[in-house]
């Protein structure tokens, strides 16, 4: 599969390198399949608004393509202090904002204080639970404080994602207002938001990393992937972010059409999750009997057609280090229904799956999700166990999966659900296997899994920067959450874009994000 | 006649009070916390606290309830989720649902009514069956699917319109431009289908009915020619009902507006109602609701008033 997917990109090179030199000019029409909601980074948290974020605004650090670690931008150079509780960013000079003011210590530390302080609200807010406070050490030297019990991890990757922001412009125009009238300092000015319909950015011609190749970007929401996929077609958009599988197979069979598919496999992870807090899901004769009862890679497969999404065997993506790939796969269990039947009869005989039980498979509304709790409900059936799928909004769907105190022990027994974070293993570990993250009230340890071994691994993990260290600890602990069935793995998908042949230099953000230009590429177009 | 109307007004603001205590209470009840929404996956249990706090929702709901109508009545109630007061969004959306629906609606007149006269003239002939097979299909075919096949035909395979989008506008209207004016095509041809098979089954089954009253029997009796018997005598009181009716579809164009707005990415009040819902933007959905249904009641009210221009004997007074 790896194979296959490097031999798409490959392809997309070849067919970029085959054309004329770059030039500047032209208009690049990008689709959403999501409208945008805020274009102020520091209130900012769906990766949709993100996409215009990216080309208003400079982040402190970026996110290398290839290494996945974090690379110089705003800031062009960082110390970590011994203990990990200090990062001293030095912030490159001659930046400007949009509106000729200077980009100063003073922006990223504003930035920074007002997404940590609650009295903001802001959504980003959880990203920087472990910011104490980010102090101004002169005009370009800033430093940021780790709260004690975060440190020495200082999860500052996280900063790829935030944009730095004026703040005397913000002062004087208020938040609301700069919301819809953003000023950043990156490689495009906003222009025009009509609501509904497009955002317009042009290129800043000052931009201090490089001059933009394009004049101009169109960001259009399309709702429907089925327009989106003809207006693609017919290049009444260059990109388009979100390609489903039929789709992308008809364009790669189809090259005439002048739509070169690229993909990235992107750090996410989905799953069919268990409640340990009841029975018979607490039971892990019943987990692994559902398990067994269905072949989970052929269900994938099918739904992905090989194409969108790849077989996950435990939390961490491919892409990701420590990830353990091989060898969760060799402990996957396999279909058995023979088994599956046994161990169900078993549990019914015991009392622990009661005689009128109804297996309910809780999903959120996403066709892919849903089809694969189809294939696990149906297989349930065959296999003796009365099973359903229920697809709720999101909602309802976190309401129920969040539980309440006066029912702790949740309405469910089974969720598909996924999870993405950012590059490192922590960000998958920590949030959906430690007993931390297992609160009535706002849970992402949805099973509410609970491992005092798994847990010391994770915190021990934490307390140094060494990945010689950290690897073998989250492998350690991978195994353990694997052999305990907490989770079924299903996939992990593969951002899948769209992009027409005239386009040059782009590149799939394995974190969703959209690079039109960074200190990796620049965008350009040829002429229609 | 006056105090009828002024009765009606009265009664138009009890039923918009009722509506927006059970839309208040419908949004409450229905499951999917705003402030767990926007904060999203993940977050901790304080920021999506302080979100709550931020938007008013850890208050009572009577003081909610309050905060939201009165914020809409004097205008400063702010969108939940989209930076701009409540009533700037709706109508900065207004003009696109209102273009889609007026057009549509023309379509749907221009081609219905002939349809559905001819019919009633060839009534049990090819023509007949032919309409009325069409104008079924009208009915039976979801709008979103319509749209789909006339964005294939006419901007895949012909390329002869844009697929989506609103285009060029002047002002905030896009008839007025040539590419605005191609982009309003797929999304009010998709549109008018319905209208335009109900109209048609309407002016059938109306100019049917006319046709057999004695009136008509006593014109032919006269002598007059054929056409002028059809078309003055019948088609003119064939029309009332048909021209009344058509008051009364503005929720037959919303509903359709909602559908065709997001198949073809049209950025009019349907779509906006769907992303407010999704977004639980409880200031976007009552005060688009409210504005339908004041729209609705005055349209209501306008129909009951031409019923006495169309009829002089009826009378409210």
């Amino acid at each position: 599969m790896r194979k296959f997917l490097l031999f798409v990109a490959v392809l997309g090179l070849a067919v970029a390198g085959m054309a004329a030199e770059p030039r500047y000019g032209g208009t690049l029409v990008i689709a959403s399949s999501q409208t945008f909601k805020d274009l102020d980074p520091r209130v900012c948290n769906d990766v949709y608004s993100m996409y215009v974020i990216n080309a208003i605004f400079d982040e402190l650090v970026t996110l290398d393509p290839k290494t996945l670690k974090p690379a110089p931008y705003v800031a062009e150079s960082w110390e970590i202090s011994e203990d990990g509780r200090e990062i001293v960013f030095y912030i490159r000079k001659g930046i400007k904002f949009h509106n000729g003011e200077p980009l100063t210590a003073e922006d990223v530390a504003f930035t920074f204080n007002w997404i940590a302080d609650p009295k903001n609200a802001s959504p980003n807010q959880t990203e920087y639970e472990w910011l104490e406070k980010v102090e101004i050490i002169d005009d370009y030297t800033v430093k940021f404080i780790v709260k004690e019990e975060w440190a020495p991890f200082a999860p500052a990757l996280t900063m790829e994602t935030t944009g730095i922001v004026p703040k005397d412009t913000v002062l004087e125009m208020g938040d609301e207002a700069f919301n819809v009238n953003p000023v950043g300092s990156g490689p495009f000015k906003f222009v025009e938001w009509k609501r509904g319909e497009y955002i317009k950015v042009v290129r800043n011609e000052d931009y201090w990393l490089t001059k933009p190749y394009l004049d101009e970007i169109i960001f259009r929401p399309i709702p429907e992937l089925a327009t989106m996929m003809l207006e693609l077609e017919t290049g009444g958009i260059d990109i388009a972010d979100n390609v489903p599988a039929q789709d992308a197979k008809r364009f790669m069979e189809h090259p005439e059409l002048g739509v070169v598919i690229q993909q990235v496999p992107s750090l996410s992870y989905f799953y069919l999750g268990f409640n340990f807090s009841k029975p018979p899901s607490n039971d892990i004769r019943f987990r692994k009997a559902v398990y067994m009862s269905f072949d989970a890679t052929a269900a994938v497969d099918a739904v992905f057609q090989n194409l969108t999404g790849i077989r996950a065997y435990g939390p961490l993506p491919p892409a990701l280090w420590a990830n353990d790939r091989e060898y969760l796969k060799t402990i996957a269990l396999q279909e058995d229904d023979e088994k599956a039947k046994a161990l169900f009869a078993e549990l019914k005989e015991e009392g622990v799956i009661p005689p009128d039980y109804t297996a309910i498979i809780y999903c959120p509304p996403d066709p892919r999700r849903i089809q694969i709790s189809t294939v696990i409900a149906t297989n349930l059936i065959e296999n003796g166990i009365n099973a359903e799928v229920q697809p709720l909004d999101w909602g309802p769907y976190l309401d129920l999966l969040y539980r309440s105190e006066e029912n702790p022990e949740g309405e469910y027994d089974m969720y598909v659900i996924g999870w993405s974070g950012g590059p490192d293993p922590y960000n998958f570990l920590y949030f959906l296997f430690h007993s931390d993250n297992a609160t009535v009230g706002t849970a992402n340890n949805f099973s509410f899994y609970k491992n005092e071994r798994v847990d010391t691994l994770i915190q021990y993990a934490n307390t140094t920067l060494d990945v010689d260290i950290r690897e073998p600890l989250y492998i350690a602990a991978q195994r353990i959450i694997v052999k305990d069935i907490v989770h079924i793995p299903l996939y992990h998908y593969i951002e899948t874009r769209g992009v027409r042949t005239r386009v040059h230099d782009y590149y799939v953000s394995p974190v969703a994000a959209m690079e039109i230009v960074s200190p990796f590429n620049n965008v350009w177009v040829e002429e229609e | 006649m006056f105090a009828y109307i002024i009765r009606r007004i009265l009664q138009m603001f009890i039923v918009l009070f009722g509506l927006s205590v059970l839309v208040f209470i419908m949004l409450k009840l229905t499951p999917g916390d705003p402030a767990v929404i926007m904060a999203g996956l993940g977050a901790t249990p304080e920021t999506v606290q302080s979100i709550r706090e931020k938007l008013g929702l850890d208050r009572p709901w009577h003081e909610q309830y309050w905060r939201l109508v009165s914020g809409l009545f004097n205008g400063e109630l702010q969108a939940m989720t989209y930076h701009v007061p409540v009533w700037q969004i709706i109508f900065e959306r207004l003009p696109a649902t209102v273009e889609l629906g007026l057009f549509a609606l023309l379509i749907a007149l221009i081609v219905s009514i002939p349809a559905g006269l001819l019919s009633a003239i060839f009534r049990n002939t090819l023509v007949d069956y032919g309409v009325t097979t069409i104008a079924l299909m009208g009915i039976s075919m979801p709008v979103f699917w319509t749209a789909l096949i006339l964005m294939i035909i006419f901007g895949v395979t012909f390329r002869v319109l844009p697929i989506s989008g609103r285009g060029a506008t002047i002002g905030a209207w896009s008839f007025l431009t040539l590419d605005g004016l191609r982009h309003l095509v797929i999304p009010s041809l998709a549109l008018s289908s319905v209208l335009m098979a109900m109209n048609a089954r309407l002016t059938r089954a109306s100019m049917l009915e006319v046709l057999r009253q004695e009136y008509i029997k006593t014109a032919r009796a006269k002598g007059l020619k054929e056409s002028v018997v059809l078309l003055k005598h019948a088609f003119r009181n064939a029309m009332a009902p048909v021209l009344t009716n058509i008051g009364l579809q503005i929720n037959t164009l919303f509903a359709g507006a909602v559908l065709t707005e997001t198949t073809t990415a049209w950025p009019g009040m349907g779509r906006l109602m769907v992303e407010a819902i999704n977004r639980r933007d409880m200031a976007v959905v009552l005060g688009l609701a409210l504005f339908l249904a004041a729209v609705a009641q005055v349209l209501y009210l306008l129909v009951d008033l031409m019923y006495v221009w169309i009829d002089p004997r009826i009378s409210y007074d």
